[in-house]
């Protein structure tokens, strides 16, 4: 009987506090949704991929070395750390089908056992047959027994298709030189049986070494080593995490783990510090019925409990909804767009990150209405019974600048007292401002930095309308007498591999350019034009910091079938996407090795040369607005969860500022009726109200800026490692985001009006309470 | 025509499916410069009349007519100027603003009209001349009560309405406080109604409306009304 009628209490109080309780239930389930929501996407993918890795044991290491010798083999066997070892050949082949889509094509023997493929449909059986890229196959109507032609070392074969397969190297599958964002109708992969290879070069050959280490093997010693094992004749290794499917993988995990750390951490912080500031409020104003329930003889517990479950049942109801929708509205709404291989996949949950945000939100609704109860029942039930002390006024220090106190009108001093008097209350009315102003505004601005990407890799930048890839047959005197309508540059793009100062190997791209590229214009940080150094090389920014190098390093960099050759680092640029390194075809020449372009790169005067393009020299090209959709798509991601954010963002800016509008409303109800019975007309009563909520937004949108900035850069700076993006706070941005937070407050202060015109004069006047 | 005039007034609540009526058709008048007090057992009806009179609440049937006027057909916005300009108000509970000092709270109620008085010869007339910079909560209850009297005098109303003013009050410091509201209503010519359940102050009024069940049982004129310091309860 006593448990059910609190419980009437509970749910009748509720409905009279409707306004603050289901702001709680509604911060509580953005705030859950969020976390749980972000966090699910890298979950996914990091659960789904590691899934994938164990079921195909991919390597750890791809020596890419031409034509290994057994000796060589052996001696990288030898080395401590390494597992397993297997040789295989790869490269890109042009296919016959239509549009010319190229095929990465493995050769291994039937033995190999690292980087197998997942097979979904057949298996590979004779020797002439390939299993091919399942997502490849559909886009090209492709079916098990049909054929397909690849040109490998110029020669066509013909493959027998007996198997579709995933592959864990090609997960996010790019083929790097004119993509970067997967178009399985491009690109996709085939494995062959190695002794097809003796149609097209006469006998088996290889080029990669792949390598499984044993568990907490040191990669960088064992890198070293493998180059003194190979020697002249490697050209590269390339570490899981490295080569582009992993490497895109890792990034779209670090993107979201960046995301789901910085933006959640402001909602929790806002809706903590609302949840508690209302929930306390709530106990407190209802001081008498404690002391009324204690008074009857319900004990201690009881009480306890029935002012502790208000904030318990909303705030866990808020964060199970919450926990409902973000996994599968962010998850379902956001990976697509990731554009990974997976077909068909279970979201998955971060469990312990919901189960802190539950625990959190729960401390801040019923651990602090438990706090506060506990707080007023020390005092017996007489004392509660009284009447609660009068507020004390209080003179502040406004009044010690007579000139200014004495000019000041009635209401205006009314206003000022209260604020004053009631510092808390405005201090987290501004703080939730500040918090979702602050988030906002990092949202708008990091779409901003994203959509600046390709403005500035492709509009500043790269300012060509073609970039031709040749094929190798194209030599420099070729090109050099191509006779183009239009400004026509040289360029070669090779990876290489390069020992930092403090050891660490990699393979990075490098883009060799003569001086003064008429279609290529570097530019340092601060956006000026820069020379290529003559005597050494240029860095991109996040590249050097992602390798630790500053401008004055010198780093080592393999040559091809030659030793390491010493370059200083002479000068940092900036990109924002396409981290790698670049010199001048002269010091290329410098160092040793051969300027041979790989790519030309075109302004065309007036129509591209359909000829040229379509001829035997070119093997591939792309158009700078293709490139610039390519970048646009594979930012669409994070652009996706930022509006997202915005969105979400101004829902708690709302509620923030509905709940801390209607809370300071119903506080000064009394106040308010004095002065409306007294003769105060309603808008002079309105602007006594809402002249508070007005200086705190605007206090908060003004605090709100900077604390964007931050959010911004600290989520811009962990997004990716290929990403360069500069925070500026625009003033459309802070135009934009100053605008909803008016444009909120505006129709928060007509609903608070509208609740005052229906303030009941005689009702509140009674009685004190 | 009187002063102030109710001509079949009838003032109906609905209360959960159920209709109450409060005023139940009620007739009477009072002049000008009288001290009236409205008498009755509580949910007589008498706080009803005094709201309706203040121009806080409307009557459902009737008119009710002030200096001419037909306050009963004024709109909300028309009711809050009829409030601002010819209305003081003395409650129960005082209700004073807790964020103003004393002479603050009388000077707020002056900044809105149009014919204030000056606020401080308003609380020395009370008898606050040295508390004018206390806040409400550093005074006493009788001393708040003479705070909301000098607040409701200061405005220069032609109507001062006081609902159970002595209420919360103990005697000795309520007879003070009547005796002060009808001085200083009589010496500037104001109308005072007080609403109270104590019969005894009915021996100071002028007139006494004596209300049961939303319906005017009596009303009485007294020819010779006692002095506010007579009275014991």
């Amino acid at each position: 009987m006593v448990k059910k009628s609190l419980f009437g209490k509970s749910i009748r109080d509720m409905q009279r506090s409707k306004a603050q309780f289901i702001s709680i239930f509604i911060m509580a389930a953005l705030s859950v949704m969020i976390v749980t929501g972000l966090d699910s996407v890298w979950k996914t993918i990091d659960d789904l991929s590691g899934v994938m890795y164990a079921a195909t044991d991919i390597s750890d290491l791809w020596i890419n070395v031409s034509n290994p010798s057994e000796k060589e083999l052996w001696n990288i066997s030898r080395i401590d750390g390494v597992k397993k070892l297997e040789k295989r050949f790869t490269a890109n082949a042009i296919t016959g089908l239509k549009g010319r889509p190229t095929l990465r094509i493995y050769a291994v023997s039937g033995k190999n056992a690292l980087d197998r493929p997942m097979l979904k449909q057949g298996r590979l059986v004779s020797s002439s047959g390939a299993i091919l890229d399942e997502a490849f196959a559909k886009e090209h109507g492709l079916k098990i027994n049909d054929r397909v032609e690849v040109k490998v070392n110029d020669k066509w074969l013909s493959l027998r298709i007996e198997g579709l397969a995933q592959s864990s190297e090609h997960i996010y599958s790019v083929k790097g030189t004119t993509s970067i964002v997967p178009n399985s109708g491009k690109y996709g992969f085939a494995i062959i049986n190695e002794d097809m290879l003796k149609s097209a070069y006469g006998r088996t050959v290889y080029n990669q070494v792949c390598v499984k280490l044993s568990p907490g093997a040191d990669i960088t010693r064992v890198e070293a080593e493998v180059d003194k094992a190979v020697g002249d004749a490697l050209i590269g290794i390339v570490a899981r995490g490295e080569d582009s499917s992993t490497n895109n993988i890792n990034a779209n995990i670090r993107q979201f783990k960046t995301l789901a750390t910085v933006f959640p951490l402001m909602f929790f912080l806002v809706t903590a510090l609302i949840t508690q500031s209302t929930m306390l409020r709530m106990v407190e104003n209802q001081r008498s019925q404690i002391g009324i329930l204690k008074a009857l003889g319900y004990t201690k517990r009881s009480i306890l409990w029935h002012y502790t479950s208000y904030g318990v049942y909303m705030g866990a109801l808020g964060a199970f909804l919450g926990l409902l929708i973000g996994p599968n509205f962010f998850g379902r709404l956001l990976i697509p767009w990731l554009k990974l291989s997976f077909t068909d996949y279970r979201i998955s949950v971060n469990l312990v990150n919901f189960i802190f945000s539950l625990v959190l939100i729960l401390a801040c609704t019923g651990g602090v209405s438990l706090y506060a109860c506990l707080r007023l029942l020390r005092d017996s039930p007489s004392v509660l019974l009284r009447d609660k002390p009068p507020k004390e006024g209080s003179h502040i220090f406004l009044e010690f600048l007579p000139k200014l106190w004495n000019r000041m009108r009635f209401s205006r001093k009314l206003i000022a007292r209260n604020t004053l008097k009631n510092k808390m209350r405005m201090i987290m009315s501004v703080l939730g401002i500040t918090g979702c102003t602050g988030l906002v505004v990092a949202a708008f601005t990091l779409c901003g930095m994203v959509n600046g990407i390709a403005r500035q890799t492709y509009d500043v930048t790269y300012t060509y309308d073609q970039k031709i890839i040749l094929d190798r047959k194209a030599d420099s005197r070729f090109i050099r007498n191509i006779k183009l309508d239009g400004t026509v540059q040289q360029m070669e793009e090779t990876a290489v591999e390069i020992v930092c100062p403090d050891g660490k190997r990699t393979m990075k791209l490098l883009t060799i350019l003569p001086q003064d590229s008429p279609l290529v214009h570097l530019k340092d940080v601060g956006g000026n034009a820069v020379r290529l150094p003559e005597n050494g090389i240029s860095m991109t920014r996040k590249l050097a910091q992602t390798l630790k190098v500053k401008k004055g390093d010198i780093i080592k960099l393999k040559r091809y079938g030659k030793g390491y050759v010493k370059v200083p680092v002479r000068q940092i640029v900036y990109l924002a996407t396409g981290q790698g390194m670049y010199m001048t075809d002269k010091y290329f020449e410098a160092i040793g090795e051969t300027f041979r372009p790989s790519a030309i790169l075109v302004k065309w005067e007036h129509q591209p040369d359909k000829t040229f393009l379509e001829g035997d020299y070119v093997d591939e090209y792309v158009d700078r607005t293709s490139q610039i959709k390519d970048v646009k798509s594979s930012t669409k991601v994070v652009y996706i969860a930022a509006i997202l954010l915005i969105f979400l963002g101004g829902i708690l800016a709302f509620v923030v500022l509905y709940n801390s509008s209607i809370l300071n409303f119903s506080e000064r109800i009394r106040d308010l009726t004095t002065l409306k019975v007294l003769g105060f007309y309603q808008k002079e009563i309105r602007s006594l109200v809402l002249t508070e909520n007005i200086l705190s937004v605007v206090l908060g949108s003004v605090f709100g800026i900077p604390v964007g900035k931050v959010i911004a850069e600290l989520a811009a700076s962990g997004l990716d490692d290929q990403m360069d993006l500069l925070s500026r706070i625009t003033f459309s941005t802070v135009a934009l985001s100053g605008l909803i937070t008016f444009v909120f407050a505006l129709i928060i202060n007509g609903i608070v009006a509208e609740k005052m015109k229906k303030i009941d004069m005689l009702e509140s006047l009674k009685s004190v309470e | 025509m009187s002063f102030i005039n109710f001509e079949n007034v009838e003032r109906e609540y609905h209360v959960g499916g159920h209709t109450i009526k409060a005023v139940d058709g009620i007739s009477f008048g009072l002049e000008k410069g009288t001290v009236n007090v409205v008498l009755g057992q509580s949910g007589a009806g008498k706080t009803t009349v005094l709201n309706l009179l203040g121009g806080m609440d409307s009557p459902t049937k009737g008119r009710i007519i002030v200096d001419g006027q037909e306050i009963s057909k004024m709109s909300e916005h028309g009711l809050t100027t009829y409030r601002r300009n010819k209305i003081g108000f003395v409650f129960q509970f005082y209700n004073l603003v807790p964020n103003l000092t004393v002479l603050e709270n009388v000077q707020l109620a002056k900044e809105i009209c149009n014919d204030p008085l000056d606020s401080k010869e308003m609380l020395t007339k009370v008898g606050l001349e040295n508390r004018l910079d206390n806040f409400p909560s550093q005074i006493s209850g009788g001393e708040q009560q003479r705070v909301s009297i000098a607040r409701a005098l200061a405005k220069n109303p032609q109507i001062v309405l006081c609902d159970e003013p002595t209420g919360a009050l103990d005697s000795a410091t309520g007879r003070k406080v009547l005796k002060l509201i009808c001085d200083a209503a009589s010496s500037m010519g104001k109308t005072v109604i007080i609403v109270t359940h104590n019969a005894l102050i009915a021996d100071m009024a002028d007139s006494v409306i004596h209300m049961k069940d939303g319906r005017i049982n009596e009303i009485r004129y007294n020819d010779s009304p006692k002095d506010a310091e007579e009275i014991i309860w």
